[in-house]
């Protein structure tokens, strides 16, 4: 078969799951007996199996199949989730990952078997098994093979009745039924392979046996069953006066009905059912129920799930929706306007035109805000991994650590989401290894052994915001200055005079590490300046606070959007400039008189703050005709807590612009963020106020 | 490029003029000949970049090939045109050229090559001089004259 045109699929379900194991384990490590989430895993890991055997991916296949097993059994109870299985297990999600990783480059899985592994699960689901004999093993094994609907039919053949798993009120319920000499029965019902509806035949049989009596319980559940999730057969308590031959007759009348099997439960069956109940359920209990409840359970986490991007963005059907109908409109509105045209009266062609442009302008307002709704995407596509990256440090270095993750849901542009991820996982790294101290030290300074990473992010304004918190020792600025003076980025009078925020600022310079002695994590100097370029070149900056012996905060500064942002249009002598409103904060008159002198620099006193002039015209090399006027323009713009005047002529109001590169081949000293086109066609370019402050 | 293969050494190079010098350039490159049109400075860039334009939507630069050799510069008439060239499929940019004057082809016997000196920057600007009817064409290096700045860099 070919499989090749599912291949992407393949890999976007495999990342996916994937992602949902390395988070579930995460959680069986805290929590080794929450039942959902083993189920959870189950399914992802035997999803995953069935996947890669469908691609043809043997090794990954039997890897799966292998770490299935474990699961299976951690499952049935058999074994715990042992910290030292739980390395495996994440070394086993490694090396799938690694397979996929091949996969994607090369179509083919590669020759690694991961025999180690695989070695290691085997060594770790024998010894949780102990006493258990082979054959419960094998039954284990047998139903994950691809035949299992089969398998677990023959399983089950002699007796032809699955055992069921009773809570205890329906236990009661029997036992009391069977003190009142009514007959309790297990009835599987098998529907023929043929059959199309079988949910229709499902509710016959039921309506059958609720006239002999009352089902107290069905597997799968018969919600399950009406939507027809299930293989061929169910199984069904039934408590009824009639014997077992009556109610096996009345439901094998119900048409393309196969058989079905009675077995009158006993009250002793009933009395020590949870003792039984476990190895029971292990023996015989057919595979083929889970998997039919797998999908059903997949389906519904599915719909209730996250959506997980790769390359392609997965649009929300009504926001598609919600661009056609503002499709739609944009026609209509130029249809307007044709028609305005081929009017006649002046007056009227006036008005109509401007109404008409009104309209124009609230439909593409409308578009661009659903255009890039659609390129929105929760930045949880990037930190979900982080949880499990922190898990590996702790282990690595040996220091217990925990991260607290808040507004994953926070949503970012496609193409911010895409490089965001490296630098927060730096930035995560250096709080966890440089940021937190070692536990000793941790108690010693009384503060909890556990250090704790906070991962935030929340939208503010035009811009989202994440920051890396830990509760660890923070920066000691005089030992930046110190190693900034060694390694002669700074001058001893730099260093008297600098301000702590200045210092901190030194963090950023390259190949600058305050840690002692490097690790395999961090501080190899390659790092917060990337950190810094990569955000830059996104748009966005970053800043450090601490507070000694509390802990460092970074915090990520990012535009909601690249494409698209509104903009103060200036003018300079004849050229027009752009600067983004977002990093606008005021607009003020001042008078030339008012202009004071701080070493021979220009600032000016705005409401108690002490604010430095740009002279646009001067640092843009703008052709000079000064313009004599009695005020000065002053654009107060932001960057961070620092402030600065830009000096421009006039201004041209607000705009709505378009942001385009200007290209590699000429050189662009930063100031210059990128050009727009006006709607006159001209080119102005726009002011990157973070480059000039 | 068709051409090229069935007459493998002929190449076509449109013929500009500058100032009283033609030079030619691989037709191969050149994307679009425009109009002059109105250029928005660029504050800090390379002295032999003019600007950018705008070219149905994207935004080009445009270098002028006067400065860059060193000659007076431009002076816009209504023979000045903008040839937009495409070195790489993402890039492009707009050399001011005094006036574009016709297409030739050239073949490998009529172009002359022309010593490659390595101290003398401007050498690189030139691939070899084409010997068209009785005049002589420079043919231009286009990598030369427009990725020379990423080697600075």
């Amino acid at each position: 078969m070919d499989v090749s045109q599912y291949l992407e699929i393949f890999i976007d379900e495999t990342r996916e799951h994937l992602q949902s194991l390395n988070e579930q384990i995460l959680v069986l490590e805290r929590e080794p007996e929450n039942v959902d989430t083993i189920n959870e895993i189950f399914r992802a890991a035997h999803s995953l199996k069935g996947m890669a055997g469908t691609m043809g991916y043997k090794r990954m296949q039997r890897l799966t199949h292998d770490m299935e097993n474990v699961f299976s059994e951690i499952r049935n109870g058999k074994m715990k989730a042992s910290p030292k299985l739980v390395d495996v297990l994440f070394k086993g999600l490694d090396a799938l990952e690694q397979y996929l990783d091949v996969i994607v480059n090369s179509g083919d899985e590669g020759t690694e078997d991961n025999e180690d592994i695989i070695k290691a699960l085997n060594e770790i689901l024998n010894e949780g098994l102990g006493a258990v004999s082979a054959p419960a093993e094998a039954a284990a094994a047998t139903p994950a093979a691809p035949v299992a609907a089969a398998a677990a039919t023959e399983a089950v053949a002699e007796s032809g009745v699955k055992p069921v798993k009773l809570a205890e009120h329906e236990q009661s319920a029997i036992a009391k039924a069977l003190s009142e000499n009514l007959n309790a029965f297990t009835m599987t019902v098998y529907i023929q392979e043929t059959c199309i509806l079988k949910a229709a035949r499902a509710f016959l049989v039921f309506k059958a046996l609720e006239e002999l009596g009352t089902v107290i319980h069905s597997e799968p559940s018969v919600q399950d069953i009406e939507d027809e999730r299930f293989e061929f057969d169910f199984t069904v308590v039934l408590l009824t006066d009639k014997d077992a031959e009556t109610a096996k007759k009345k439901v094998e009348n119900v048409s393309e009905i196969k058989m079905a099997c009675v077995e009158a439960i006993r009250p002793e069956a009933v009395a020590s059912a949870t003792v039984e109940e476990a190895k029971e359920d292990k023996e015989t209990k057919s595979v083929a129920q889970k998997e039919s409840a797998a999908p059903a359970a997949s389906a519904q986490q599915k719909t209730t799930g996250k959506p997980v991007v790769n390359r392609s963005v997965r649009v929300d059907i009504d926001k598609l929706d919600d661009l056609m109908n503002l499709v739609s409109e944009l026609i209509i509105a130029k249809n307007g306007l044709v028609s305005i045209n081929t009017t006649d009266v002046a007056g009227l062609r006036e008005s109509g035109f401007n109404e008409q442009i009104e309209y124009l302008e609230r439909i593409t307002t409308n578009l661009h805000q659903s255009v890039m709704k659609t390129r929105m995407v929760p930045i949880e596509n990037v930190v979900s991994r982080f949880p499990r990256m922190i898990r590996d440090i702790s282990k690595k270095l040996d220091k217990k650590m925990e991260l607290y993750m808040s507004g994953e849901e926070t949503e970012l542009d496609r193409t911010v989401i895409d490089e965001i991820g490296d630098p927060l996982m730096h930035m995560l790294r250096n709080a966890a290894d440089h940021g937190l101290e070692s536990n000793e030290e941790r108690i010693k300074a009384g503060k909890p052994e556990v250090g704790s990473i906070f991962l935030n992010a929340y939208q503010d304004g035009n811009n989202v915001v994440i920051e890396v918190r830990d509760d660890g020792k923070g920066v000691d600025v005089e030992k930046i200055k110190k190693k900034a003076l060694e390694k002669g980025t700074i001058t001893p009078e730099q260093a008297a005079t600098m301000t702590e925020k200045e210092a901190i600022d030194l963090l950023f310079r390259p190949s600058f590490s305050t840690a002692e002695k490097i690790s395999d994590l961090s501080g190899r100097g390659v790092g917060l300046d990337v950190v810094k370029s990569k955000i830059e070149a996104l748009g966005g900056d970053v800043e450090a606070k601490t507070v000694l012996g509390a802990g460092t905060t970074f915090i990520v500064r990012l535009p909601l959007t690249l494409a698209i942002i509104q903009a103060l249009m200036v003018e300079l002598g004849n050229e027009k400039y752009a600067i983004p409103l977002g990093s606008i904060q005021t607009i003020e008159d001042v008078l030339p008189s008012d202009i004071k002198y701080i070493q021979t620099k220009e600032v000016i006193h705005l409401r108690g703050n002490v604010i430095p002039l740009i002279r646009l015209r001067k640092i843009l090399d703008v052709p000079a005709d000064d313009v004599t006027s009695e005020s000065l323009t002053v654009v107060i713009v932001a960057k961070g807590d620092r402030l600065a005047g830009l000096v421009v002529d006039n201004l041209i109001g607000q705009q709505e612009i378009v942001i385009k590169s200007i290209g590699k081949y000429i050189n662009n000293n930063k100031m210059i963020g990128g050009a727009t086109i006006l709607g006159d066609g001209e080119v102005a370019l726009i002011l990157d106020a973070n480059a000039i402050v | 490029m068709t051409e090229n293969v069935s007459s493998k050494e002929a190449k076509q190079y449109i013929v500009v003029q500058l100032g009283n010098e033609q030079y030619g350039i691989d037709i191969q490159y050149v994307d679009n000949i425009v109009r002059t049109q109105k250029i928005t400075r660029v504050p800090k860039a390379q002295e032999y970049f003019n600007g950018v334009i705008n070219l149905r939507g994207e935004i080009v630069p445009v270098m002028s090939l006067r400065v860059k050799f060193e000659l007076e510069p431009d002076t816009f008439t209504n023979k000045t045109r903008i040839l937009i060239l495409k070195f790489e499929p993402q890039a492009a940019v707009g050399v001011i050229v005094d006036e574009v004057r016709e297409v030739v082809t050239l073949d490998a016997d009529s172009i002359e090559k022309v010593s490659y000196d390595p101290s003398d920057e401007k050498s690189l600007y030139l691939s070899g001089i084409g010997k068209h009817n009785d005049g002589l064409i420079s043919l231009l290096n286009i990598a030369g004259i427009i990725v020379e700045k990423e080697k600075e860099a």
